[in-house]
């Protein structure tokens, strides 16, 4: 915090909001020159609003709600973004084994090896089943933010969505919440310029859930994934939680980087 | 799809920072809320106290609790309305500011402030003062900035709920003509 008051003193100005998106507190902070901020800010949340609007699970006139409601019948056109989002969330559910599984619901078994996504960008169910994209839309949001702030030429930036963060521009401290002691922050990391993101189930135990098996991935500890991009930080924390050791090799491959904390204060390093 | 390792330090458990409170951020104050939401105007405060009937029609229409009777609420100038409202979570106290136009369809929402609330330990000075001094010469943070805290998981179903009281009261009784 002490290095963004201090870029004060170099006339640059810091200006910071928080609005209501993708069912959380999605917060800015910018640092920019004189009159510079206020306009990133506000196209920076035009983008999570415009993700918001087209992936959200629970509006029914979202784009991934047609999507859900048709997909099954014949193959769908989807924007970019959704494809963007979609297509990550395929890989990563290929590559983690399905404990990251964007598919929920419909027919009994139905999984994300159901979902086609075709050359010509058009995508089809084979069978009945509703996509979440929860578990890395707010993900990619923050990185779209980040990249439209970077394009403004914005000196120095943090995005966080209900605690997957990305910043820019300025080093600082990330803090998660101690396991044993959910509203205590732990100093975790030091970074400037990375994505965090944090998955525990401390305040509700069925937040987190292992699809292939149904159970809860328990409420005594976290895991904190530390990536380039906030969509692989966001998308990682599940299969990392599920099966520490077995996603050495994901983690590996997405340049990222995964603590898990437990309630007695013990760390294991996945990197 | 391999990628380079990204530039980040882990913290050691006794680094130099210690352990500290989740706090909140304040975001705006109620003046500069309202002069990013309604620009230049000139904004004149009506102060409304709701009547027992009122309050009922309110928490009807809305499907909620009217807590708070006395509203704060502007107008503006250049026409449309400013509510600052509060809501309580679990464990968060959430200031926020709605905007109307003078149609009363919603014009911006701004969170001026959040706050984290625990009961007990959290909150009592001398658990707090165990992290004073617990490493010498470390620079003490006692209040974590929630902006840079990882996995708060922060719900803003509360907002959405008192957005829509909101909109109950300013259709029930400030906007009525």
């Amino acid at each position: 915090m002490s290095l963004w008051s201090a870029s004060l003193e170099t006339g640059a100005e810091v200006c910071q909001r928080a609005r209501p998106w993708l069912g959380t507190v999605v917060s800015v902070r910018v640092e920019a020159g004189p009159g510079l901020a206020e306009p990133a800010i506000e196209a920076a949340f035009a983008e999570v609003g415009e993700i918001h609007r087209r992936m959200s699970f629970h509006d029914p006139d979202s784009e991934l709600s047609r999507l859900n409601a048709a997909a099954h019948r014949a193959p769908q056109a989807v924007s970019g973004r959704l494809r963007r989002v979609l297509s990550a969330a395929l890989a990563l559910a290929r590559a983690s084994g399905g404990s990251f599984d964007p598919a929920v619901g419909g027919d009994p078994g139905a999984s994300w090896r159901d979902v086609e996504l075709g050359g010509d960008g058009r995508v089809r169910f084979r069978r009945p089943l509703r996509l979440d994209l929860g578990g890395i839309a707010k993900g990619y949001a923050v990185d779209r933010a980040i990249d439209g702030l970077r394009r403004q030429g914005i000196a120095a930036a943090v995005v966080n969505a209900g605690g997957d963060l990305r910043s820019f521009g300025c080093r600082h401290t990330v803090w998660v919440r101690d396991p044993a002691e959910p509203g205590c922050g732990i100093p975790l990391l030091e970074t400037a310029d990375a994505a965090v993101a944090t998955s525990a189930g401390y305040f509700d135990e069925n937040a987190l859930v292992e699809p292939r098996t149904g159970g809860s991935l328990g409420v005594d500890r976290s895991a904190t994934v530390c990536a380039r991009r906030a969509i692989w930080a966001d998308g990682l924390t599940k299969p990392v939680l599920a099966d520490p050791s077995g996603s050495v090799g994901l983690l590996r491959r997405l340049g990222a980087r995964a603590v898990l904390l437990d309630c007695q204060g013990g760390r294991l390093y996945l990197e | 799809m391999r990628r380079d390792p990204v530039l980040a330090l882990w913290l050691a458990p006794c680094a130099a920072l210690v352990a500290g409170p989740v706090a909140g951020t304040t975001y705006l104050t109620v003046e500069q809320a309202q002069a990013a939401l309604f620009p230049g105007a000139q904004m004149t405060a009506h102060p409304v106290a709701l009547t027992p009937a009122q309050v009922k029609a309110i928490e009807k229409a809305s499907d909620t609790r009217v807590r708070e009777k006395t509203l704060k609420v502007w107008s503006a100038s250049n026409g449309g309305w400013f509510y600052v409202d509060q809501v309580i979570g679990k464990h968060e106290l959430i200031t926020y500011a709605l905007a109307l136009d003078a149609a009363g369809a919603v014009r911006g929402i701004e969170i001026l402030d959040y706050r984290e609330t625990y009961g007990g330990e959290v909150r009592d000075p001398k658990w707090r003062a165990q992290f004073v001094g617990k490493k010498v010469g470390s620079p003490l943070k006692l209040d974590v900035d929630i902006m840079n805290l990882s996995g708060a998981t922060l719900s803003s179903r509360n907002i959405t709920v008192g957005v829509r009281r909101l909109l109950a009261t300013h259709e029930l009784v400030v906007g009525k003509p």
